[in-house]
């Protein structure tokens, strides 16, 4: 599903910030990536997204060569099939949650009735069914980032890219939505998520991938923070 | 149709947003328009005069009655002759009662008063070397009139000659600086207005940046995130181009129509002649549209 081959990744300041990276991620895996700041997780997230062009090596997603993708029609079909989630929510304030979640399907063009039909359905996956009609600054940190679950949910993705998801949110939170991660997750969605949450990665026992200083040090499956 | 009413949506939130930016790039749109097309009115009326006073010859030989249809034959055989003539055309009496009556259509005073039988046949005549026009009195035998400084000619069924070259010459160089001069105002009005136009769009992407980002994040395509600024730098500048029709319009119903029938002489422009300079209001504000969108998006154009 994705597949990272000898990635370096040089910023146009001389910040190198991932060196001959290669990680293989199968369909349906759960993957943490972990490491001290400024190790290069959110550099490896931007790659798949292909917001970042990679200076040397090559990124496949869905067989995809990301790279030879065309700023015309190819890039945006593949952010189609990788949904997002930030530690930020990233959630327009002046949008409920409705119309939050079905301004990620409007603008890529599909129909009211999907919309109508898919919106309310994945609010009720995340667990605000009854939260339709409320503003984001009516939420709490927990309530909003699921809201930014079900935006990057709402088009069935392949993958889901998470950077510091729990960031934001105190333990008990970051408990519910690691669940609810693990729930997308379970219907078949790839999760990749970097993370710096050590009680979280440790009482998940999935795979984990350590960055330092741009490189991998350690692949680890049902693996643990440090 | 839903895509549609998205762009509708999107366009009319970004005008309400961008308020005073939007409204002073109408304005200037709206200014810049107005003289556009106010240039391209003058240049009209002046031709309509241009028209009434010369007929658009340079010389013409006006006959007198009765016309004899061998004189007409045989002179326009001989004028056509002549190496400063260009050409040689014969208006008889009712071509140009016609033309009279068409010329001052807007003005009974004229052409209900004066019947057809006072219209001179002549012929217009364009030269092809203006300064050899003594060729054509020479031809004839004309002689200025010491007291009427009418061109008398002893050439037997000659009235007389006028000689426009002068008043052409001089009513188009009114023409050109009137016009040129309205024109270059207009041109830098229309610059400005596609500098506004365009930073109307660049404030609005500016403050809907983060909308702009999520859309890239889920994978709208770039035109999906242009063509709502595109469309609102469109209807910016045709609004521009409604009110600047609209003046014209006033301009004439105030202005023009005011003087019709005050100054008989003077054919004036009608409804027709503002009608027909729409089109290249139109064309201005969509090029003005289209350069504003071109340079307002530009930095956005990356995904
Ligand atoms: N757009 C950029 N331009 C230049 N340098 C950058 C850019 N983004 C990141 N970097 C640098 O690249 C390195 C890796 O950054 P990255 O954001 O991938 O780290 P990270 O592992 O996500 O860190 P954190 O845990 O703090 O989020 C850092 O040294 C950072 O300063
Ligand atoms: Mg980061």
């Amino acid at each position: 599903m994705i597949s990272l081959q000898n990635v370096t990744k040089t910023y146009k300041n001389g910040v190198t910030a991932l060196e001959s990276v290669s990680i293989e991620i199968e369909k349906g895996e759960f993957v943490f990536v972990v490491g001290p700041s400024g190790s290069g997780k959110s550099t490896t997230l931007r790659l798949l997204l292909r917001e970042e062009e990679p200076s040397a090596g090559e990124v496949f997603v869905a067989g995809k060569n990301v790279v030879r993708l065309s700023s015309l029609g190819g890039i945006p079909k593949l952010r189609r099939n990788i949904g997002c989630v930030f530690q930020d929510f990233k959630l327009l304030q002046d949008k409920t949650v409705f119309e939050n979640v079905s301004f990620a399907l409007e603008v890529i063009g599909k129909p009211k009735h999907v919309i109508d039909a898919r919106v309310p359905e994945i609010l009720d996956y995340v667990g605000l069914g009854e939260k339709l009609n409320n503003y984001p600054d009516e939420l709490s940190g927990g309530e909003q980032q699921r809201v930014s679950i079900a935006r990057a949910c709402v088009n069935r993705p392949l993958v889901l890219l998470a950077d510091e998801p729990t960031g934001n949110l105190d333990p008990n939170t970051s408990v519910d939505i690691m669940r609810l991660l693990d729930k997308v997750n379970k219907i078949g969605t790839t999760v990749v998520m970097a993370t710096h949450d050590q009680a979280i990665v440790d009482a998940m026992r999935k795979r984990v991938i350590e960055l330092d200083r741009g490189k991998v040090v350690r692949d680890q499956s049902r693996g643990v923070y440090s | 149709m839903r895509r549609i009413e998205f762009y509708f949506r999107e366009t009319a939130a970004g005008i309400r947003r961008n308020g005073i930016m939007a409204f002073a790039a109408m304005s200037t749109a709206f200014i810049a328009l107005f003289l556009f097309g106010l240039a391209l009115i003058i240049a009209r009326e002046i031709n309509l005069v241009i028209e009434a006073v010369t007929g658009n010859v340079q010389v013409a030989v006006y006959l007198s009655d009765p016309v004899r249809p061998e004189t007409v034959t045989r002179l326009q055989t001989e004028l056509q002759q002549l190496p400063a003539v260009a050409s040689v055309e014969y208006e008889n009496k009712d071509e140009a009662c016609a033309r009279a009556k068409k010329l001052f259509e807007s003005n009974p005073a004229i052409t209900e008063n004066v019947p057809c039988e006072v219209y001179p046949a002549s012929f217009r005549v364009t030269l092809a070397d203006t300064s050899q026009y003594g060729q054509i009195t020479a031809r004839l035998a004309c002689e200025p009139d010491p007291t009427t400084h009418d061109i008398t000619c002893s050439e037997p069924g000659v009235l007389k000659v006028l000689d426009f070259r002068d008043i052409l010459d001089r009513l188009s160089a009114i023409t050109r600086v009137l016009r040129n001069g309205v024109l270059f105002i207009a041109v830098i009005m229309l610059v400005s207005a596609t500098v506004l136009v365009a930073n109307t769009l660049r404030m609005g992407m500016f403050a809907r940046r983060k909308e702009i980002g999520i859309m890239r994040l889920v994978g709208a395509t770039n035109w999906r995130i242009r063509v709502p600024f595109l469309i609102e730098g469109l209807v910016e500048a045709l609004v521009g181009a409604a009110l600047a029709i609209i003046t014209l319009f006033l301009v004439k119903v105030f202005v023009v129509d005011q003087l019709r029938g005050r100054i008989v002489w003077l054919p004036l422009i009608r409804n027709g002649d503002v009608l027909a300079i729409t089109p290249w209001i139109l064309i201005a504000a969509a090029g003005v549209a289209i350069v504003a969108g071109t340079i307002g998006i530009r930095r956005f154009l990356d995904v």
